[in-house]
C-alpha cells in the first residue's frame, strides 16, 4: 500500500474526488449541465415565441397576395377606383341628408304644420335631391360593373375551394381546369375594361350635373340648414376637382400587372384600411392600428414622462427619508394594479368625466370641445400614463441613484444650489438611464392591451390630423386591441386569423427593437465615474 | 440698513441666509416636483377609493353576517326582475326557480332578465387561484434552476450574454403576444384546446424573467464565504450549493417572487384565448370523466370576468353591482399579494445583512 502511494505522482487529479458518474460522465458535470439546460429556458421561450408566431402567421403573405391578385384579376380593383368616387360622394351627400332630416324633425317638434314645413324647406330639399340625382347615372354603371366583378370573383373562389376538397368534381362548378378559370377571369376583365367609355360618359355627366347644381345654391331661411349647405358646397367643389383624378387613374389602369410580394408586404405595413368580413374585399393594413397605438402612446407619454421623472428627482434628491419610505413602495404598488381594473375605471368613471368636462363653459373656447365620444385615445392615454409612471419612475430613480456622489459634492462645494446641481450635473449624468427608462415606458404603453381595448373606443380609422389637438379625442383602435378583440371570433387557419398573428409578429419585433435601443443607450453613454 | 443686519454681518454670523434668484428658483422647482409626485399618488388613491367604495357595497352588507357570502360563493347567474304584489323582486336564476316552485300562484306575468347580473363570482375566484398556483409552480421550478446556473456555475462569455439578453428581451414582450403564442402552441399545436394547463404555461413563460432576475439577485446576495467554507471542508460544488447557499437564499427567492404572483394573477391578455371562459357552469372539479381532464378544461378567471361584464354584455342598472363587486374582490386579492411582497422585501432588506 505504502509503495503504491509513493509511486503515484502528485497531480491535481489525484486529489480530486471521484464521484460516481453516469455513463462515464462525472456527476458534477451532469448537475452543471442540468442547471445549464434550465438556464437556456429564456432563450428557448423566445425561440418558441418566434417560431409559433411565424408558424401561424407567415402564411398570411402568400394568402393575402393570392387574394389581392384575384381582386385585381377579377376586375374588382378596376371597378373599385370608380366605386370609391361614388362612395365618397355618397358620404358627402349622406351628411347633407342627415342635416335635412334633423331640420325637418326639429320643425315638426316646434309644432309647425306640414304645409309650413314644406314651404320652409322646399328649396333646401330640392337642392339635396338635385345634387343626389347627379350621381345617379354613374352609380348605375358602377353597380352593374360591381355585380360582374364580384360575381366573377365569387365563382373563382368557389371553384378554388371545391378544387381543394377531395372527391369533388370541380367541373360541376363551372370550370374544368385552372386555365379555364383564368380564361374566364380574362373574359370578365375585358368586359369590364370595355365599360370604360360608358363610365367616362357617366362621370362626365355627373361632373356637369353637379357643377350646374352647385351654381344655383338656394338661400334657405333656416340658419342650421344654410350652414350645412355652405359647408357642403365647399366640400363638393373640392370633390369636383378630384373627379378628374379618378378618371385619370382609370385610364392608366392596367389590370394585367401581377401583384408582387413587395406590394403585399407594403400593403400590410402601410395599408390604410383594416376591413374584415366585407362583402366587397377584405383589406389588412395595419397603419390605422399602428397610428392609433402611437396616438395613445403620445398622450400617455406626455403625462408619464414629466410625472415619472419629476417624481424620481423628488424622491431621489428632495424628499425626506420618511416620504421616501412611503412613496417608493406606493408607486411600486401602483405598478401592480391589474390593467383590466384600470380599464374598467376608465369605462366607468374617467370616460364619462372627460366628456362631461368637455361641456364645461370655461373650456368652450377650445375648438374641439365638447367631445362626443367618452371612450377615445385621450381617455386610454391618461390611464396608460398611470401604468407607465411606475416603470419610468423606478428606472429613472435608479439612474439618478447611480450618479457618483462626488459629482454632487463637487458641484455643491462650488456654491451651486441643489436645484442647479440636479439640473446641470445629476440629470445630464443620468440622462442615458432616463432615456432608457422612457423607452421602456413606451414599450410598456404600446404593448398594453386591456386598457386600450376597453377605453380607446375601438374605431378603425387613421387619425385625422387635420383636426389638430381634437385628433386626440377621437376613438381609435390599436394593434394590441385588435388582436384581443378579433382573435376570439376568427376561424383558425383563415386569412384573418393569420393577419392577426402578423400583427402579433409586428408587435413582438417592435418590442424587441425598443428594448434593444433602451439597452444601447445605456451601454453607449454610460459615464465612467473616474 | 438696520442694526439687526449689521449684527448678522459680524464675524460670528457669517452664514446668514440670503435669498438669491437661484434659491427662489430652487424652491419653485422643488414644489413643482413635490406636486407632481403627490398628483400620481392622488390619482392612484382616487382609483382605489372609487372601486373600494362602490365595490364594498356589493361585497359587504349592513346586516349580519356583514359579508355578502352569496356574491363570493355562487356562480354568475341571470338576474330576474319582476313584480309580485306590487313589490319589486330581484332574484338570481336558481332562487327564482325555487320561488316559482314554492309559490306557483305568484308567477309574474312579466319578467325582465339581465344576464350575468345575478349570483356571484366563485368560479372566477377559483379559476384565478388555480391559474396562479399552476403557473407559479412552473415558473418557480424553471426560474430557480435557471438562476442557480446563472449565479453559481456561469462564467462570463458569449453564452451567458445571450441568456441575459434573452431574459431582458423576454421581459419586454407585450402580454398579448404571449397570449397569441400560447394560443398557437398549446391550443392549436398541442391541441389542448382552451385549457387550464395552457393558461398556466403561458403565464409562467410571461413571468419567467421576473422570477429569474429575483432568484439570481437573492442567490448572489449570499456571501461568497458561505460557499468557500463548505468547499474548504471538501464538499462538492453541488453539496455547497445545496447546504450552504439554497437554504439561505430560498426565503429571499420566494419573497421576491411574490411580485410575480401579483403579475400573474392580474394579467388578462395571455389567458383570453388560452384558458378563460366567459361562463362555465361546472366548477373545475365537477363533472370530470378522468383526473387528467382537470388540467384540460377552461376555467373562469376574475380579470376576464371583469372584461366580459364591463364591455361585452349590454349595460344596465344591474350590471354595475357585478362590475364593481368583481373589480373590488380582484383588486383586494392582487393588492394584498403585492403589498405582502413589498412589505416582506422591506423587512428582508433590514434583516439580512451579512
Amino acid at each position: 500500500m505504502a509503495d503504491k502511494l509513493e509511486h503515484t505522482p502528485f497531480t491535481a487529479e489525484s486529489i480530486q474526488k471521484k464521484g460516481d458518474g453516469f455513463l462515464g460522465v462525472e456527476k458534477a458535470l451532469l448537475i452543471k449541465a442540468f442547471f445549464g439546460g434550465n438556464a437556456l429556458v429564456a432563450i428557448i421561450v423566445l425561440a418558441l415565441i418566434t417560431f409559433f408566431l411565424f408558424r401561424e402567421g407567415i402564411e398570411f403573405f402568400p394568402q393575402y397576395r393570392a387574394e389581392m391578385q384575384l381582386f385585381r384579376e377579377s376586375g374588382q380593383e378596376f371597378v373599385g377606383l370608380v366605386k370609391e368616387e361614388v362612395d365618397q360622394f355618397n358620404e358627402l351627400q349622406g351628411e347633407l341628408q342627415d342635416v335635412q332630416t334633423k331640420v325637418i324633425t326639429k320643425l315638426y317638434d316646434e309644432g309647425k304644420e306640414w304645409e309650413e314645413v314644406t314651404a320652409l324647406t322646399k328649396p333646401f330639399q330640392d337642392f339635396v335631391r338635385e345634387a343626389g340625382a347627379s350621381i345617379q347615372p354613374l352609380s348605375k354603371v358602377v353597380k352593374e360593373a360591381t355585380t360582374i366583378a364580384v360575381g366573377a370573383k365569387e365563382k373563382v373562389i368557389e371553384y378554388n375551394i371545391r378544387k381543394g376538397i377531395e372527391g369533388m368534381d370541380p367541373s360541376e362548378f363551372g370550370f374544368d381546369s385552372d386555365e379555364q378559370a383564368d380564361a374566364f377571369l380574362v373574359e370578365k376583365r375585358t368586359e369590364l375594361t370595355a365599360m370604360l367609355p360608358a363610365i367616362q360618359e357617366a362621370n362626365e355627366a355627373f361632373r356637369v350635373g353637379l357643377t350646374a347644381t352647385l351654381e344655383n345654391v338656394p338661400t334657405v331661411e333656416l340658419p342650421e340648414a344654410q350652414l350645412a349647405l355652405d359647408a357642403y358646397v365647399k366640400k363638393a367643389k373640392k370633390f369636383l376637382n378630384k373627379v378628374t383624378d379618378f378618371e385619370k387613374k382609370l385610364e392608366s389602369y392596367d389590370p394585367n400587372k401581377p401583384f408582387t410580394m413587395g406590394q403585399t408586404i407594403g400593403g400590410f405595413l402601410l395599408g390604410a384600411d383594416w376591413i374584415t368580413a366585407s362583402s366587397w374585399q377584405d383589406f389588412y393594413g395595419i397603419w390605422p392600428l399602428l397610428s392609433g397605438s402611437l396616438l395613445v402612446s403620445v398622450v400617455a407619454l406626455s403625462y408619464a414622462i414629466p410625472f415619472g421623472i419629476f417624481a424620481a428627482i423628488y424622491i431621489n434628491q428632495v424628499a425626506s427619508p420618511k416620504e421616501q419610505n412611503f412613496i417608493k413602495p406606493y408607486i411600486e404598488f401602483i405598478s401592480a394594479i391589474p390593467s383590466v381594473v384600470i380599464g374598467f375605471f376608465g369605462i366607468a368613471i374617467l370616460g364619462t368625466f372627460i366628456r362631461n368636462a368637455s361641456n364645461w363653459a370655461f373650456l368652450s373656447w377650445l375648438p374641439f370641445f365638447p367631445i362626443s365620444e367618452r371612450l377615445n385615445a385621450y381617455t386610454a392615454g391618461t390611464l396608460l400614463a398611470l401604468m407607465a409612471v411606475p416603470t419610468i419612475f423606478t428606472l429613472a430613480e435608479d439612474a439618478l441613484n447611480n450618479v457618483p456622489k462626488a459629482f454632487k459634492e463637487a458641484s455643491v462645494a462650488m456654491g451651486a444650489t441643489r436645484w442647479q446641481t440636479i439640473w446641470r450635473i445629476q440629470v445630464p449624468t443620468a440622462l442615458s438611464g432616463i432615456i432608457s427608462a422612457v423607452l421602456l415606458g413606451f414599450g410598456r404603453v404600446i404593448g398594453e392591451t386591456m386598457v386600450v381595448l376597453l377605453c380607446a373606443g375601438n374605431r378603425i380609422a387613421v387619425p385625422d390630423l387635420s383636426k389638430g389637438p381634437g385628433t386626440f379625442f377621437e376613438p381609435v383602435h390599436t394593434m394590441t386591441g385588435i388582436i384581443a378583440q378579433e382573435m376570439g371570433e376568427v376561424v383558425p387557419g383563415s386569412i384573418h386569423y393569420r393577419a392577426l398573428f402578423c400583427v402579433g409578429i409586428f408587435l413582438f419585433f417592435l418590442s424587441l427593437i425598443i428594448n434593444y435601443f433602451a439597452q444601447l443607450v445605456v451601454r453607449k453613454y454610460k459615464i465612467s465615474a473616474g | 440698513m438696520t442694526d439687526e443686519n449689521n449684527d448678522l454681518q459680524s464675524p460670528g454670523q457669517m452664514f446668514y441666509y440670503k435669498q438669491t434668484a437661484a434659491k427662489t428658483q430652487e424652491k419653485w422647482m422643488f414644489w413643482l416636483f413635490r406636486i407632481a409626485t403627490y398628483i400620481i399618488l392622488a390619482a392612484a388613491t382616487f382609483l382605489f377609493g372609487v372601486i373600494i367604495f362602490k365595490g364594498s357595497q356589493t361585497v359587504f352588507q349592513a346586516n349580519f353576517p356583514f359579508v355578502n357570502w352569496e356574491f363570493l360563493s355562487s356562480k354568475p347567474q341571470t338576474l330576474y326582475v319582476f313584480e309580485v304584489d306590487g313589490e319589486e323582486m330581484k332574484l338570481p336564476d336558481s332562487r327564482y326557480r325555487e320561488f316559482i316552485a314554492e309559490h306557483p300562484e305568484k308567477t309574474p306575468d312579466e319578467v325582465d332578465t339581465y344576464s350575468y347580473s345575478g349570483g356571484g363570482i366563485f368560479p372566477a375566484i377559483v379559476g384565478t387561484v388555480l391559474l396562479t398556483i399552476g403557473s407559479m409552480i412552473i415558473a418557480l421550478t424553471l426560474g430557480i434552476l435557471s438562476a442557480i446556473y446563472l449565479s453559481e456555475y456561469s462564467k462570463p462569455g458569449t453564452f451567458i450574454n445571450l441568456i441575459r439578453l434573452s431574459i431582458v428581451n423576454l421581459a419586454g414582450v407585450p402580454s398579448i403576444v404571449f397570449g397569441l403564442f400560447g394560443f398557437g402552441m398549446f391550443v392549436i399545436f398541442f391541441d389542448w384546446n382552451v385549457s387550464l394547463l395552457g393558461g398556466c404555461f403561458t403565464l409562467a413563460f410571461m413571468v419567467l424573467p421576473v422570477i429569474i432576475t429575483a432568484s439570481e439577485e437573492s442567490l448572489r446576495s449570499i456571501p461568497q464565504g458561505f460557499r468557500e467554507g463548505s468547499l474548504a471542508l471538501g464538499a462538492t460544488k453541488w453539496t455547497a450549493i445545496r447546504t450552504n447557499v439554497l437554504p439561505y437564499a430560498l426565503p429571499g427567492i420566494l419573497t421576491s417572487s411574490v411580485l410575480g404572483v401579483a403579475r400573474v394573477a392580474g394579467e388578462t391578455a395571455p389567458i383570453m384565448f388560452t384558458a378563460a371562459y366567459a361562463l362555465r357552469d361546472n366548477l373545475p372539479w365537477q363533472g370530470l370523466e378522468n383526473p387528467f381532464q382537470f388540467f384540460f378544461q377552461g376555467v373562469m378567471a376574475l380579470p376576464y370576468h371583469i372584461y366580459v361584464v364591463s364591455s361585452k354584455i349590454p349595460q344596465n342598472e344591474y350590471t354595475e353591482r357585478m362590475q364593481y363587486g368583481t373589480a373590488f374582490v380582484f383588486l383586494i386579492i392582487v393588492g394584498a399579494i403585492a403589498l405582502t411582497s413589498i412589505l416582506l422585501r422591506i423587512r428582508m432588506r433590514k434583516r439580512y445583512k451579512w
